[in-house]
């Protein structure tokens, strides 16, 4: 008996090292609303912990279980600002990004004062391609709680869209010295994205390094695995970044992830596998296709560059223009178009998007394909275009 | 990849669920975390002077911006310097749109010349050696206190702030520079009797210049008083003579003395003072009387700290400029009485023209509802929308003349410049309401009891047909004087307190009122 229940409890203090942040507020919020389960800030604190666990897994079911958390926290409470907040929050998640900026600005207008409110607009107007009104809350952030690390992640992400990497670099490397101790998932999300920062910039062994200590924190952390793996394409390391990749795939399996393992294959020149990958991956995308969260860019690709069907790729483009214009849309659009032989149209969409500052690598080759066909002629250029195929 | 993006944005859910779900409440607003940018009080008035006869035609007005709260003048060993990354701004609106037609701006250097001593300030006397037995290397005589400060070019003078003015009209920077060819000196803290000559420091950072404005920034006496922890305390003013809570007797109302504790008393404030002829301020350039719309202005000031924009590179249209607005102030207890706690920082940070968002906390106070359910009934309120309280948001009467254009709703200091000054004998503490039409709402002097009167006017309702009836007209904290008395000439501000024998007037003590 004594020794089974001292069983028990190493096997609960390995379950405990185990959880990961959002774990433990789950349980912690479970545990309580056991005892008090008419506390409303007890059901908000659930649907935020599931909400953080849907960002550290990648899995969306746990927005689903946030949502039911927060009905049953505006049924005690109907209105209540935290509530709601976190509503926005989950809509964010769930990509449903007009709704979530259409409850956000009513927040918005009943706290002016509420830092994090500025930032769901910031997130919101960002994801529709509204980026001046998303620097606008961002600069109300900065303003109102100087050096806050939700304004300088989202400020820091602005200035990578506008073209600044450096100042990108900054605010990132701020938000980390910022960051409140204890906050590990936070730490090493920070760490991936400069690491992400610091690839773009050309320092692949120092983004390496970073993305590394993402992975020391949170071991198997899906977005640092694919972090280090486009650093490991840039530096022509394509076994590696295969493993890495796959590993990213079993703990986070989205369509999209699959898109980048089997591009990943193809380079290292897994061609079968890469083929069956592709195969998959249509499938699984084709399958979420009509939800708000959803692989349709990497569709658009595949269908304007690898399946054969540019008409297919533009019908896809378009319905997700309807969504939301951000530039990653706007590009997918613009390929699209360019694939469908429309170069003029593609053209005048690239350079919406370069207008604003991006300087993507893979954005930038293919403006640079749609700009030497729009000079070129329209036939020779559609040529051109397919020369330069991302490989 | 989408997914990835996303994250991007949603960071700060995550990067403090504890504070978004459970204290979000506790986070102070945004001044209560820069006190050195926290405006106290801003003051506007037709300049006067003591022996004056009634009805002299105006000549100058003297605009007070007070900074940097509750200052304890012991609280050595570094004092109260101004803040060389602040700007601090007076702004004028001539033209009756809420923007600034003319801005004064004040910036502060500080210099260190004592680094090697223990605090910022010291001296006595003549100076003080070292005596027969100073243990070696200092050899006896060497002097080693100072001489008692008594200008702004002595030794003992440890840390000396200068500063800067400039009046800014549309795109004109014109600098106001000390003829004396030395900078502007603040005057410093008043550390006590043995380690400077305060007065004489007062007067000698005092400038008159030739082209007839006057600049004075320094630290002083806190001129506002009130019973702020009674106030503060839920509304729980004193019980006095009437027997009611906050409300005063005819003979306590009447008296220039304090019934309750002055809460400010004994504490000291940074102060920035500027006089200007009044047709510098004008938009039509000159003198105008009372009847003339021309005559009134609206005046507010700013904080302001450096910013961080999200752009780098200068692109004005989205970040207007390097300047993040920390605190304005236009209307005395605007933003502390009137204004919601969720939206005191937004307050804070915009711009007066952009104040009707805040409209139905001018024309539906809360304050007033309070004190109303405080009372149980017995103080009667208006119905909102209170438009009797218009003329503090509007160009109106009647403080404006009739004809003015009223404006957009914002928190400006409206004052006319052409009513004459009323010579400070026979001047009324309760202002427009105590029939002195030179005091708040028109404008704001040192003495005008803003509290009572945003009691009686706000809360009370006084000028709503009806309401200007006992209790209404009666309310007040029992705080009726500032502890220190005012200079009756620019800046018209008193001494700070000494920091050696600086005293705060207590409830139960003399002069602060019952404890309950």
């Amino acid at each position: 008996m004594k020794y089974g229940s001292f069983v028990a409890l190493l096997c609960w203090a390995v379950t405990v090292a185990a959880q990961s942040p959002a774990e433990r507020r789950i349980a912690a919020a479970a545990r309580a609303l056991s005892a008090s389960p008419s506390r409303y800030e007890l059901h908000n604190e659930l649907a935020l912990a599931l909400a953080r666990r849907a960002r550290e897994t990648g899995d969306p079911g746990f927005y689903l279980r946030a949502e039911e958390a927060l009905k049953e926290s505006l049924r005690i409470a109907p209105g209540n600002f935290e509530g709601q907040k976190v509503k926005v929050w989950v809509l964010l998640g769930k990509h449903e990004f007009s709704q979530a900026l259409e409850l956000a600005r009513e927040l918005n207008r009943q706290m002016p004062d509420d830092v994090q409110v500025y930032g769901m607009l910031a997130d919101a107007y960002a994801e529709l391609g509204q980026y001046e009104e998303a620097e606008k809350a961002v600069q109300w952030m900065l303003d109102l709680r100087p050096g806050n690390v939700a304004a300088l992640t989202r400020g820091a992400y602005l200035r990578e869209l506008f073209g600044d990497l450096e100042g990108a670099l900054d605010f990132m490397q701020a938000a980390l010295q910022r960051l409140p101790g204890g906050e590990t998932e936070d730490r090493a999300w920070i760490l991936t994205q400069l690491a992400h920062l610091s690839r773009l910039a050309g320092r692949h062994e120092i983004a390496a390094r970073l993305a590394g200590r993402a992975l020391q924190l949170m071991p198997g952390y899906h977005y640092a695995l694919g972090e280090l793996a486009r650093i490991c394409t840039a530096q022509g390391k394509h076994e590696e970044a295969v493993m890495l990749l796959r590993q990213r795939y079993r703990a986070a399996p989205h369509p999209e992830n699959l898109y980048e393992l089997a591009m990943a294959l193809e380079r290292a020149g897994e061609l079968l596998e890469a083929q069956e990958a592709f195969v998959r991956f249509e499938q699984e995308a084709r399958r979420e296709s009509v939800t708000a969260d959803n692989a349709n860019r990497e569709l658009v690709f595949y269908y304007a560059d690898r399946a054969g069907d540019p008409p297919l790729a533009l019908r896809l483009a378009d319905e997700e223009m309807q969504r939301g214009r951000d530039v990653h849309t706007r590009h997918a659009y613009a390929w699209a178009l360019f694939r469908n032989g429309r170069v003029a149209e593609a053209a005048r969409e690239i350079e919406t998007v370069l207008a604003v500052g991006v300087r993507d690598p893979s954005i930038l080759e293919h403006a640079a394909a749609i700009r030497g066909a729009g000079s070129g002629g329209l036939m020779g250029g559609a040529a051109k275009g397919a020369r330069n195929l991302p490989q | 990849m989408r997914k990835q993006i996303l994250a991007a944005l949603l960071i700060s859910v995550i990067a403090a669920p504890q504070m978004s779900v459970a204290a979000n409440h506790r986070e102070a607003p945004i001044t209560a975390l820069d006190h050195k940018a926290d405006i106290t009080d801003v003051f506007a008035f037709v300049s006067y002077s003591a022996g004056q006869p009634p009805g002299m035609p105006p000549s100058k007005v003297t605009l007070i911006l007070c900074v940097d709260p509750l200052l304890e003048p012991a609280n050595g060993p570094n004092w109260f310097p101004f803040d060389p990354d602040i700007l601090y701004e007076i702004k004028v609106d001539n033209n009756h749109d809420a923007r600034a037609d003319i801005t004064f701006r004040f910036r502060f250097s500080t210099e260190q010349r004592l680094p090697g001593l223990f605090q910022v300030y010291a001296g006595k006397g003549i100076g003080v050696v070292a005596p027969f037995n100073s243990p070696v290397p200092i050899v006896p005589g060497t002097l080693i206190v100072p001489r008692q400060i008594d200008s702004f070019d002595d030794p003992g003078l440890g840390q000396r702030q200068s500063y800067t003015v400039t009046m800014v009209r549309g795109n004109r920077e014109v600098p106001l520079e000390n003829e004396a060819d030395e900078p502007f000196f603040a005057v410093p803290a008043n550390v006590g009797p043995r380690t400077m000559n305060y007065s004489l420091l007062f007067s000698q950072g005092t400038y008159h210049l030739s082209n007839g404005i006057s600049v004075f920034a320094g630290t002083v006496d806190d001129p506002f008083w009130i019973d702020l922890g009674a106030a503060f305390d839920t509304l729980n003013l004193r019980t006095l003579g009437s027997g009611i809570p906050a409300v005063l007797t005819p003979g306590e109302d009447l008296a220039a003395q304090n019934f309750a504790s002055d809460t400010v008393s004994g504490y000291a404030v940074n102060a920035i003072a500027i006089e200007v002829p009044i047709e510098m301020l004008t938009r039509t350039g000159r003198l105008e009387p009372a009847s003339s719309p021309a005559a009134t202005i609206g005046v507010w000031a700013t904080t302001s700290r450096p910013r961080v924009t999200v752009r780098r590179s200068p692109e004005p249209a989205l970040t207007e400029g390097p300047w993040r607005q920390v605190q304005r102030m236009g209307n005395p207890l605007f933003n502390e009485l009137i204004v919601g706690t969720g939206f005191k920082d937004r307050f804070s940070m915009e711009e007066p023209a952009n104040d009707a968002q805040f409209a139905s906390f001018a024309l539906d106070p809360v304050l007033a509802r309070v004190v109303n359910a405080l009372t149980a009934g017995v103080v009667a309120i208006p119905d909102p929308p209170r438009l009797d309280l218009l003329p503090l948001v509007k160009y109106v009467p009647p403080i404006a003349a009739p004809n003015t254009p009223a404006g957009p709703i914002a928190d400006l200091l409206r004052l006319n410049t052409g009513v004459p000054a009323t010579p400070p004998a026979s001047a009324s503490r309760l202002g427009l309401l105590g029939g002195d039409p030179a005091g708040f709402p028109n404008g704001r002097r040192l003495f005008d009891d803003v509290t009572d009167i945003a009691l009686r006017v706000v809360v009370g309702g006084v000028l709503v047909s009806g309401f200007d009836k006992f209790p209404n007209n009666r309310l007040g904290d029992g705080v009726n004087v500032n502890d220190a008395p005012y200079r009756t000439a620019f800046p018209y501000l008193a001494d700070a307190p000494s920091g050696r024998n600086r005293r705060h007037v207590d409830p139960g003590e003399p002069g602060g009122g019952p404890v309950n």
